[in-house]
């Protein structure tokens, strides 16, 4: 095993998934506003553009990447989630990102191999 | 290794899981009407009761449970998910609940360690 290899390169560092993230909606979404019809190729391609981004970080871990777009109409909306696995390597990111006429909430997880 | 050891122990079994993800929703919500001060308790019981069924299964894998509980008002809502992981002992399951007043979405993933 490589000694001199930097703990940064083997952890989940959620600063850096995080910014990821924020740059796919802002490209993907921006101002727009809720589209019935676009929210489907949206939705695709943020967690899509997400992914390539966290795969090429080259790092030992499988990635889970959800998106949840949301009309701003007064409707409550609640998320939770829970995980078993191993928490001295895995660790995971969410995302709340809004514009005038939409919610969107992007979740990360990352499970080291 | 375990040659006698079933197929059925190490995979992820949809149908499986899918049962006992839409009986961890029956009970924690069943008939009730969407109630802001309880959706808190609502999805963090159906992630954690879940999780909890899951791992008695006691198969080797790392799990992570994602529950979404949305008011019915009419807003547009849509969720998509991609992961990055090994396509032959991977496996994933969404289950859509409704009942009057409440949609309720759970996603597991379940990724073999």
């Amino acid at each position: 095993m490589d000694d001199d290899q930097s703990a940064e390169e083997t952890a989940f560092v959620v600063d850096e998934v995080s910014s990821i993230v924020k740059e796919s909606l802002e490209a993907v979404i921006g101002r727009n506003t809720y589209e019935h019809k676009r929210v489907n190729q949206w939705t695709s391609g943020v967690v899509e553009q997400c992914l390539g981004q966290l795969s090429k970080l080259g790092k030992p871990f499988k990635y889970i990447v959800t998106c949840i777009i949301m009309q701003k109409n007064g409707a409550g909306l609640q998320s939770a989630s829970s995980c078993f696995w191993d928490n001295t390597t895995d660790g995971s990111c969410t995302v709340r990102w809004e514009n005038k006429h939409l919610y969107c909430i992007v979740s990360v997880f990352g499970l080291a191999i | 290794m375990d040659e006698d050891q079933s197929a059925e122990e190490t995979t992820f079994v949809v149908e499986e899981i899918t049962t006992v993800i839409k009986e961890t929703v029956e009970s924690t919500i069943g008939n009730n009407s969407y109630q802001h001060s309880k959706i808190n308790q609502w999805t963090s019981n159906i992630v954690e009761l879940s999780l909890s069924q899951l791992t008695k299964l006691g198969k080797p894998f790392k799990y992570i449970v994602t529950c979404i509980i949305l008011q019915k008002n009419g807003a547009g809502l849509h969720t998509a998910s991609s992961c990055f992981w090994d396509n032959s002992t991977d496996g994933s399951c969404t289950v859509r609940w409704e009942n009057k007043t409440i949609y309720c979405i759970v996603s597991v993933f379940g990724l073999a360690i």
